[in-house]
């Protein structure tokens, strides 16, 4: 199971990070929890996805067509003192080899002083807050069950193992006749590791998805041709994404403003600094120069009714002379309406890969789009189900390799159930 | 037979509640209305003066501000000084109340089912904030009385009157839209009588911001 299989930062990282919940949860009641065990059918792919070296980008592939358990997720939180507290994120996902693992785990310091102005520290491993679409439990989204390619992304080969400062002034600390509506939050992190980001990206292109990735994950994905190429040869058929490689820090800046929490804006940098020089031979990873800006905002057009935009752009590179180097962007769109205990979200997007370099033999060019239509009831509290049709369009010029068409279709649909405590 | 039960119940409630209002001696209405001549609910409203005996019911009377849904619920808690309030969280995630008000200086962090309970000696005006969701604001409101009320959506407050009549009482108004919190606003009345109905504008405009669209999904903030 993946423990054998991790390296060595994360091992000890997620074994301190069990037994410090642990021992807390032993010893106070005071733990709180939220979680959720999905379970769904699709109906089947003709490709084998990604991690089952196919060329399928949807997470379910050929292994569908049954009632599979999908996810299986709990947030913890725990209180050390008045101004720290521990949280983590804990998941189980049965493909491709059962794993369980965390998705985030770190020690937030949140000042409590009079007045709108705040300090907040976080210190671990977690998500950057760029997105807007993920704010369920474990990171998972409310609207859609597969995750725009923007987050899918983000949560597959982002993850900051660092530390994450920001200042902000929350205009609703204030007395309600004081108020101007604005809340805004700068923010800045330091971080080591996630030097391999923009594998898949390069390699297999965009997906939509909700596979997250646990911090010692190593995705497998199809063996390209490239790959055996001298150029290429001590790449390995798989990313470590969250892994360290150059030594070096990378770092990312962003900003949070809203208006009356009607309008909200974030807008980040993201640059993991990496030295595409630098090769792991032991792992086969490679230190990709990975940068990009995302941009989101949502506007709660009434109360029930809320539209969702992301849009990210952004350079990785990888080798002493760049040999892989590619331009990526993607942009959703998103409207949701909450009606009762009911829920459907529509969403549009599109995505591109760009090749930039001359290494003919590794053709990295890949766009595509993808429609999701997705319908959820809260039955009661614990119990939610719900439907999701998607069309998803995709054409990635390495798909070629396998005698395969390189452009794919596919319409998906999928139907889950969920327990929610 | 189940719904002439349920007619009969509701008639014989109708019946008790018309006769229970027609006979309310010990009671006083006060519609408040704001500086534009609005009703205003939402206003404290409070009696003191010599001739009004403590209620001990009131004194001793079990006072809860709790946190459901992310908000405070009442938002407004209005209690007599020395009033002792507990503070049960009904949500299943964790609270981190404050308040920095002269009147009362406190924090801390409450689990469900694990209620904190604190007594309020000083009188004044108790702002609640969550440190975890910074949108959620409540206010108790301590005061020198037992007689006292919230203005209902009407604006007007039903304060119990121990007897038929009284002298030389002050009437405060209190609202959060108050430029100073600890500045109720009052009048001298001379005489009030029990069943009166008193109508109070207020003198200042209040400072209003209305609420913002805070939902479950901006917990992540």
């Amino acid at each position: 199971m993946s423990l054998m299989t991790m390296n060595k930062p994360f091992h000890w990282l997620t074994l301190a990070g069990f037994s410090a919940l642990l021992s807390t949860a032993v010893q106070a009641k005071n733990i709180q929890y939220k979680g959720v065990v999905q379970a769904n059918w699709q109906n089947s792919s003709d490709y084998a996805s990604w991690y089952d070296r196919g060329v399928s980008v949807n997470r379910f592939g050929t292994e569908s067509e049954r009632l599979n358990l999908s996810r299986a997720a709990v947030d913890l939180r725990t209180e050390l003192g008045s101004k720290w507290s521990l949280l983590a994120s804990a998941q189980y996902v049965p493909d491709p080899d059962s794993k369980l693992g965390f998705t985030e785990l770190f020690a937030q310091y949140h000042t409590l002083n009079k007045g709108p102005w705040q300090w907040q520290g976080r210190i671990g491993g977690f998500y950057p807050r760029m997105s807007l679409e993920n704010p369920d439990i474990g990171w998972s989204s409310p609207y859609n069950y597969s995750y725009s390619a923007i987050n899918a992304w983000l949560g597959e080969e982002i993850r900051t193992f660092g530390t994450e400062v920001s200042f902000k002034r929350s205009d609703s600390r204030l007395p309600r006749r004081q108020r101007s509506g604005h809340n805004w939050e700068l923010v800045g992190a330091l971080y080591k590791g996630n030097d391999p980001a923009g594998t898949l990206l390069a390699w297999r292109g965009w997906a939509v998805h909700d596979r997250q990735s646990v911090f010692n994950e190593a995705i497998p994905f199809a063996p390209i041709y490239a790959l055996k190429a001298p150029p290429l040869a001590k790449q390995a058929w798989r990313t470590e994404p969250f892994t360290e490689v150059d030594g070096r820090f990378g770092y990312y800046i962003g900003a949070h403003w809203d208006y009356q929490k009607r309008h909200t804006v974030r807008l980040y940098w993201y640059d993991n600094n990496g030295d595409p020089s630098i090769v792991n031979y032991q792992t086969g990873q490679y230190a990709w120069d990975t940068k990009f800006y995302s941009a989101a905002y949502r506007f709660k057009i009434t109360r029930a009714t809320h539209l969702v935009m992301q849009a990210m752009g952004g350079n990785t590179a990888m080798g002493k002379r760049r040999g892989v180097d590619n331009d990526f962007s993607s942009q959703f769109v998103l409207l949701t309406h909450k009606w009762l205990d009911y829920r459907v979200s529509g969403r549009v997007e599109q995505f591109n890969v760009k090749d930039r370099d001359f290494w003919d033999f590794d053709p990295n060019t890949s766009e595509g789009g993808a429609v999701t239509l997705t319908g959820r009831w809260q039955v009661t509290d614990h119990w939610h189900v719900g439907m999701e049709f998607q069309y998803l369009e995709s054409k990635v010029a390495n798909r070629a390799d396998f005698k395969l068409p390189t452009r794919q279709t596919e319409q998906l649909w999928r139907v889950s159930g969920e327990l929610r405590f | 037979m189940i719904q002439l039960k349920h007619i009969l119940s509701v008639a014989v409630t109708a019946l008790m509640l018309v006769t229970g209002s027609a006979f309310a001696a010990g009671q006083l209405s006060v519609k408040v209305l704001d500086k534009q001549g609005e009703a205003l609910p939402g206003a404290a409203v409070w009696l003191t003066g010599q001739g009004l005996a403590e209620d001990q019911k009131v004194l001793t009377h079990q006072y809860k501000m709790g946190q459901k849904n992310r908000t405070f619920t009442p938002h407004l808690l209005i209690v007599p000084k020395q009033a002792e309030i507990s503070f049960p969280n009904y949500d299943s995630i964790l609270h981190h109340v404050y308040s920095f008000s002269p009147a009362k200086t406190f924090e801390f962090k409450l689990y469900r089912d694990q209620p904190q309970a604190l007594t309020f000696s000083t009188t004044g005006a108790v702002e609640l904030g969550c440190n975890i969701h910074d949108w959620m604001l409540g206010y108790i409101l301590v005061v020198d009385s037992t007689h006292f009320a919230v203005t209902n959506a009407d604006g007007v407050a039903h304060i119990s009157l121990p007897v038929e009549q009284l002298k030389h009482v002050e009437l405060k108004v209190w609202h959060e839209g108050f430029m100073d919190l600890d500045k109720p606003e009052s009048r001298q009345l001379s005489v009030i009588r029990s069943g009166e109905q008193l109508k109070v504008q207020l003198q200042q405009t209040l400072g209003m911001f209305q609420d913002d669209f805070s939902d479950e999904f901006d917990d992540y903030e």
